[in-house]
């Protein structure tokens, strides 16, 4: 008895649940203009349990209608770490896909936007694989509470732990019978069987759980058993995770807090406690009817209900919220996030203190990324058999989606299958950037220095053949043709991927160099100073690519990588936060400048796929493909998004295909499908940078006369000064395009000046 | 110099004089411009940029109530629905120069300018909200030396907002 007294102390006064923590999305926005498709509103509202009303009348919290035009929702209150947001009944104007107008349906008020419930992204379980949300007694309805304790225990508040004149009435039923039809199990033996017994069926064992239910009672106040057995309970089964206690399983069931859940699913609730997936309302809504009509008329018999209250719910129909299975896609994405959390958040931590985390994650993006990558990596190993893999790990890839302004991870799909391999490609691994890396040379080129820049998107860059020597001796980079294309501007020799211009252009800046802005834009991997670091040789990881090329989209500003806003603990206070952080690194007009190179990588370059997929707008972007074609990159984006993709095997070997054919294809259906083709915003022109007409072959300054010309981009006071050779062969005096001559009065107050 | 020759060269100095005036982009802006206010830009944009700027303005309004963490979260949701949106950063680099964290407050101020480079909103009363916010957090930051000229600026431009060298949520709203 000591012992078993030992035993029940140890749980009950120590951490009584072990919670898995919750990982939430970014919440969805709406708002007038939006595209209420591209965004998928209706399964949005499913997948956050509200459930579709006929439209009739008012529309109950939880609950939306869609008519032709007209949405009515009425969103639910919940609870944000920084901002709790109250229910809210509002009515959607639709014009085509579009929000055309968003109202307040009480007040008629216009409304800027609408904040919908994060999504559960997913959690972090421990070994039993068990959800629940915690409940106090005083959070529970009491029609709930008399529901239960009419069907399982109605004599709970009258007996000891044990309820001998239930036993004995079992007993008789069951002699009767010639078989096991009723328990005597009170709400205290049930609780003691979960939390310390197993389901064996021996006397041993039964006596072991009446002895625990007489000390339970003994020490404990009946209000404290109730609680904990409302929050053990096992009420259902939602995949693989076990739905348990009667706060998860309103959620589970009715889409709504437990506080708000009706009389009639009360006692559905507690008619399913016997046998919760034989019973289940979602698939057995016939038999779970029947089983919650017989829990009101218990209630009923035992003066809990009236008889108006007993007609009333039983003439309810049974209605449940469909079951959204949790999402297995963003398994990658919460791993990342736990690497991500400071240390103190153990996995022991996260899988038992029921924590809330509050993510950066788009969930729609994130499942496109993750079913684009599975169907795409099979499409090539179908275009490609020399793709499949005979022996050992498959085709592989990451998909990144990044908001550059702030960081935001918005989707991050580390593998084709976290179920055959969790290791995450995205941040765990670094591979051979290849050509990803150039435009780092460029913009070491490219950035003003004491002196001003070494290069000019005019310049003319030497392609020809280079030997350099090293300790492991010369080396000569050869380009993807193998061929040499002599004198190229700098603009084509980046939209080719021309090896040899590159690593000369390096060989000029200085491998430091390239170092420097590489590490100051966002790569952490430590980059060999060495002559083939200009062509990729490093390794990095898609995650700090990403970073880098964020920091270029935004404008030379570099964001802190964020994988979620806030951490709440079970009580509801924030207990941490990760705030947008960033910082310069580069200066506007550089970035711009590369920014404008890598659009045209897209228009004209290796890149071009990307426009033949339909995708309009700003993009900027480079291909890369490392040595002997192992590793396939491509790294694309618009003002206001990031995309990297990463296809290769684990243990390396040839894909035998360029990037264009591979990573592109899947970056440009991500993109096509996440965006609907149409890329939002421009890319900014700093003040600092002008435009000058350019003779393309000599990238000399065309003058009126050239008889080639083309608009060039350039940091001010950085425009060639030397005119095309048609000008200097001619002798005459160079007048820039559109320069007008001086009319007569300031022709005449030069004179003057000039004769001062 | 004969007569003639003396009214031209007049003329062409007022002319020069104001050419350069012009030209000098708003230096010689007449004293006490409008002060900036982000409701009166509400309704411009496309819809995300609208939805963007009333989230800003609810933001600027928990700041104001005294509710930084969930003023933050609305700046933060009006980037999330438009990144680009310059009065996020603006209300940003406010809000992180009342908390005292001024490095991250020219950060966001760096990119609120970039964003407003060329608009057609940018206004004398901008100019001294861009200057006096800029100001402010080189001060908060030690560099008062720099900080001064800016805050005197933004004074000079906007007396009604900057006469006490801040920028109060209330105002920018």
């Amino acid at each position: 008895m000591i012992q078993l007294d030992r035993v029940v102390r140890a749980r009950f006064e120590g951490r009584l649940f072990q919670v898995p923590s919750r990982v939430m999305s970014a919440p969805t926005i709406l708002y007038p203009g939006l595209d209420w498709k591209r965004i998928d509103l209706p399964a949005t509202l499913v997948r956050l349990g509200y459930r579709e009303s006929d439209g009739s009348g008012a529309i109950p919290v939880g609950y939306f209608s869609w008519g032709e035009r007209k949405v009515r929702l009425h969103r639910r209150p919940f609870d944000h770490p920084s901002r709790a947001e109250p229910s809210r009944d509002v009515v959607l104007q639709l014009e085509g896909t579009n929000i055309e107008e968003l109202r307040d349906a009480e007040t008629g008020r216009e409304l800027g936007a609408l904040l919908l419930e994060p999504e559960l992204v997913g959690a972090y379980y421990g070994a039993d694989h068990e959800q629940r949300e915690l409940v106090r007694l005083g959070d529970v309805p009491p029609h709930l509470i008399d529901a239960i304790l009419a069907v399982e225990d109605q004599r709970f508040l009258k007996h000891r732990g044990i309820d001998f004149r239930r036993i004995a009435g079992a007993l008789w039923v069951n002699l009767r019978s010639g078989r096991v039809r009723q328990g005597g199990s009170t709400l205290t033996q049930q609780l003691v069987k979960n939390f310390f017994l197993t389901p064996e069926r021996s006397l041993q064992r039964k006596l072991q759980e009446a002895a625990m239910a007489l000390i339970v009672e003994a020490r404990y106040e009946k209000e404290a058993i109730l609680e904990s057995y409302l929050n053990e309970i096992y009420l259902g089964q939602r995949g693989s995770t076990a739905i348990h206690g009667v706060g998860e399983a309103s959620w589970f069931y009715f889409g709504k807090a437990v506080q708000r859940i009706s009389l009639s699913e009360s006692a559905l609730i507690a008619a399913i406690i016997q046998s919760p997936n034989g019973l289940s309302p979602h698939r057995e809504v016939e038999r779970a009817t029947e089983r919650r009509d017989l829990a009101l008329r218990l209630m009923r018999e035992q003066g809990r209900i009236t008889e108006a209250q007993l007609e009333e719910a039983s003439a309810e129909p049974v209605r449940v919220a469909k079951v959204t299975p949790e999402p297995r896609d963003a398994r990658f994405f919460l791993d990342a996030l736990r690497r991500q959390l400071p240390a103190f958040y153990s996995l022991e931590t996260l899988t038992s203190e029921g924590l809330r985390i509050y993510a950066t994650l788009d969930l729609r993006l994130q499942r496109l990324a993750a079913s684009v990558l599975r169907e795409e990596l099979a499409a090539l190993e179908k275009r490609y058999p020399s793709l499949v893999s005979k022996s050992g790990p498959p085709l592989e890839g990451c998909v990144i989606a990044l908001r550059p302004q702030t960081g935001e991870v918005l989707a991050l799909v580390g593998g084709r299958d976290y179920a055959v391999s969790q290791f995450d490609r995205c941040t765990q691994t670094r591979r051979p950037a290849g050509s990803v890396f150039k435009p780092f040379v460029y913009i070491a080129a490219l950035e003003p220095v004491p002196g001003g820049p070494r290069i000019t998107l005019a310049s003319m860059l030497d392609d020809s053949p280079l030997e350099v020597s090293t300790p492991s001796g010369l080396w000569r980079p050869a380009n993807y043709d193998k061929t040499f294309h002599g004198r190229v501007r700098t603009r084509e020799a980046l939209e080719r991927s021309l090896n040899v211009a590159t690593a000369r252009l390096a060989q000029q800046v200085g491998i430091s160099h390239v170092v420097d802005v590489a590490a100051r834009l966002g790569i952490e991997s430590p980059l060999p100073r060495v002559p083939s670091l200009a062509l990729g040789s490093a390794d990095i990881s898609p995650l700090e690519l990403a970073r880098a090329y964020a920091t270029i989209a935004n404008g030379g500003i570099r964001p802190q990588i964020r994988t979620f806003e806030d951490v709440v603990d079970g009580s509801g206070r924030a207990v941490e936060r990760q705030p947008i952080g960033f910082e310069r690194v580069l200066d506007a007009g550089t970035a711009y400048l590369a920014t404008s190179l890598l659009e045209g990588v897209i228009d004209r370059g290796t890149g071009a796929g990307v426009r033949g997929g339909g995708i309009r707008g700003p993009i900027a972007g480079k291909t890369g493909t490392s040595d002997q074609e192992r590793d396939a990159w491509f790294v694309g984006f618009s003002p206001e998004l990031v995309v990297v993709v990463w296809i290769g095997f684990d243990e390396p070997r040839s894909l035998g295909l360029p990037s264009s054919r591979v990573a592109v294809p899947v970056w440009t259906r991500f993109v096509r499908e996440a965006t609907g083709g149409e890329l939002r915003g421009t890319f900014l022109r700093p003040a600092e940078v002008v435009e000058a007409e350019i003779d393309p072959l000599s990238g000399d300054l065309a003058l009126a006369g050239c008889p080639r010309r083309a608009p060039e981009i350039f940091i001010r006071g950085t425009e060639p000064v030397t005119t095309c050779p048609e000008w200097a062969s001619a002798g005459r005096e160079p007048r820039r395009p559109g320069e007008r001559r001086p009319n007569f009065l300031e022709r005449l107050f030069q004179d003057w000046l000039n004769r001062l | 110099m004969k007569r003639g020759g003396k009214r031209i060269a007049g003329f062409v100095l007022l002319w020069s004089f104001l050419g350069g005036c012009t030209s000098l982009g708003g230096r010689f802006a007449p004293l006490g411009a409008p002060p900036f206010s982000l409701s009166d830009v509400a309704e411009e944009g496309d819809a995300a940029r609208r939805a963007s700027v009333r989230l800003v303005l609810t933001g600027l309004d928990e700041d104001q109530a005294l509710h930084p963490a969930r003023a933050l979260a609305l700046y933060e949701r009006a980037l999330q629905v438009d990144p680009n949106n310059p009065f996020a950063y603006l209300a940003l680099a406010r809000h992180h120069v009342d908390g005292a964290d001024p490095e991250q407050a020219l950060a966001f101020l760096d990119k609120a300018d970039a964003l407003l480079a060329d608009s057609e909103v940018r206004s004398p009363g901008l100019e001294a909200d861009l200057l006096g916010i800029r100001g402010s957090a080189l001060q908060a930051s030690g560099r008062v030396r720099s900080a001064l000229p800016l805050l005197e600026e933004a004074r000079r431009l906007s007396p009604s907002v900057w006469d006490d060298a801040r920028l109060d949520a209330r105002e920018l709203r």
